[in-house]
């Protein structure tokens, strides 16, 4: 194996609980710089509580349910980001090291156009690097262009999709996290969106980790990936080996 | 004529009364319930520093609302925030907050004739023959003003944008670095100094006291529910429609319904659209 100097992102150990109810169990996963990692699983696997755990927003949820009094959440182990570990570091204060997650079911601010949206992504950049940035995800989703005076609210799925990876993008990622970015969305639209996805790396060396329910339309653009059921990591591999295996193109592939 | 421009002069009068209120709820989604005494406490202490310590109108005044800012920022930092995220709690909270501070002030001797601001210009114009006295012009003028600067600070600056932000989506803001509750404390500041300057400018009109506070918080209340609660457009246009009614009844009916007109708004809008003018809650559902 290679140093630890080469992984972006170490998850070790990790336990989530939803009061009695374990969300994550014993997790443990890295993802290396510059490459794209996947996690793949069924709905309930545990890959959005993951992905909160990885971009902080669990630390928020957990707040807001203090306050009410319903649902304690607490989690061990560690989330070490660029070998610190960050697993008490508040959400907008990850987004300020680097830590972007493009949310599911996209949620972009449907009120604001598209524009807006890209400006308020760009909160944390500064002037030079909101107009590379800009150039950037026009480049990549030329779709975007003719949208911009648009109310996100009344973009299609796709469309949203592309603004909310575009908005991500805004804000200056190191890594970039994509909850479920395929999800609900039509197969020539799929394979456009992996494509791009492919295109982050390439072009930007943006670490990416992306979270999907469905393995296919991403497997040829992902570098290395694992597979969850039931809060655990059941199978991990390169993108050859996961494909390879029986069990994976059974569960996940449809064959 | 005269209704025409003694309703604009309401109309505007109620944007300012509410428009503090409408923001601080359509960018942070805080009830600030303490918005009438807040409106008080900004002429008060006007008064207190123009007459008690000799401070110039403007520099008293100044110093007045950047104080109901931090007032209003303490509010949050220190009581909404225990409470986030509970409609109900928030309100009471907040209400709370205000009433004791309205009965604070009754009980330092807040009654009477004695607390009056002065106009800060003497005098009036004919406009069409109509006297208007440049007070309610000044009312006039600074609420247009106060829109200008409301639309340009939500759609030009990265704090403005942040707080748009915040108010459609919080989770989404805060992934993108977007502290949510340094943004909503901002949000309330700003529309507690939003209504100390709307008391500055509207008390000259009349006696600084106490009632006038929970008066102010109802028409404020008023004006954002019939505009859709969250939406500026919404409460700028319920201001002109509640301004306009009352002008109306007060000019053909009797001036005493006036407060009625605007109760009678409310509940037609509720009626008719129960999200209120402008209310997107359920119109722009997410599309999968």
């Amino acid at each position: 194996m290679s140093s630890n100097d080469d992984y972006m992102l170490e998850v070790n150990d990790l336990l989530v609980y939803y009061e009695n109810a374990i969300a994550i169990n014993n997790v443990s996963l890295k993802c290396q710089k510059a490459r794209i990692t996947g996690v793949f699983g069924a709905n309930s696997a545990g890959k959005s509580t993951l992905m909160h755990s990885i971009s902080g927003l669990i630390l928020d949820m957990k707040e807001k349910e203090m306050r009410k009094g319903g649902e304690r959440i607490t989690w061990y182990g560690e989330v070490k980001y660029n070998g610190k570990d960050i697993i008490d570091v508040k959400p907008s204060d990850r987004a300020g090291m680097g830590l972007v997650l493009s949310p599911e079911r996209r949620q972009v601010f449907p009120e604001s156009t598209a524009m807006e949206n890209l400006k308020i992504g760009s909160y944390l950049a500064t002037k030079e690097q909101t107009k590379k940035s800009l150039e950037f995800v026009f480049k990549l989703f030329p779709e975007l262009v003719n949208m911009k005076k648009r109310e996100a609210g009344f973009l299609s799925g796709g469309e949203q999709q592309m603004l909310a990876i575009a908005r991500a993008l805004m804000a200056q990622p190191k890594l970039l996290l994509l909850d479920e970015p395929l999800l609900g969305l039509a197969p020539s639209v799929e394979s456009r969106l992996a494509q791009a996805i492919k295109d982050i790396k390439d072009e930007t060396n943006i670490t990416i980790m992306l979270s999907e329910q469905y393995a296919r339309p991403v497997f040829p653009v992902i570098d290395y990936g694992y597979v969850m059921e039931n809060g655990s990591i059941v199978l991990e591999g390169t993108s050859e080996e996961l494909m390879n295996n029986p069990d994976v193109l059974g569960a996940y592939f449809g064959m | 004529m005269g209704i025409l421009i003694y309703g604009l002069i309401n109309s505007l009068d109620l944007i300012l009364m509410s428009i503090g209120f409408a923001l601080a709820y359509g960018v942070s989604r805080v009830p600030n319930f303490a918005h009438g005494a807040l409106f008080i406490l900004g002429g008060y202490l006007t008064w207190l520093f123009l007459f008690r310590f000799n401070i110039p109108y403007l520099f008293s005044a100044l110093l007045a609302v950047i104080i109901t800012a931090l007032i209003g920022a303490g509010l949050y930092r220190f009581i909404i925030i225990r409470v986030r995220g509970m409609p109900i709690s928030e309100i009471i909270a907040s209400f709370g907050v205000g009433l004791a501070i309205l009965e604070f002030l009754r009980w330092t001797g807040l009654r009477g004739t004695t607390y009056m601001l002065p106009s800060f210009f003497r005098g009036g114009v004919y406009i069409f023959d109509i006297p208007v006295d440049f007070q309610r012009i000044t009312i006039v003028l600074s609420g247009i003003a106060i829109l200008v600067f409301i639309w340009l600070f939500t759609s030009y600056t990265k704090t403005g944008l942040a707080l748009k932000a915040i108010a459609q989506n919080e989770r989404a803001g805060l992934v993108l670095g977007i502290d949510s509750d340094r943004a909503a404390m901002i949000a309330v500041a700003i529309g507690a100094a939003l209504a100390a300057i709307a008391g500055i400018i509207i008390l000259p009109l009349g006696n600084i006291i106490v009632e006038t506070g929970y008066e102010v918080l109802i028409f404020a209340i008023a004006v954002s529910v019939c505009g859709g609660l969250g939406s500026l457009k919404g409460a700028v246009l319920a201001s002109f429609i509640i301004g306009y009614a009352q002008m109306l009844t007060v000019s053909y009916i009797a001036p005493h319904y006036h407060f009625v007109v605007a109760m009678l708004v409310i509940v037609i809008v509720l009626i008719t659209r129960p999200s209120g003018l402008f209310g997107k809650q359920k119109e722009l559902e997410e599309r999968v």
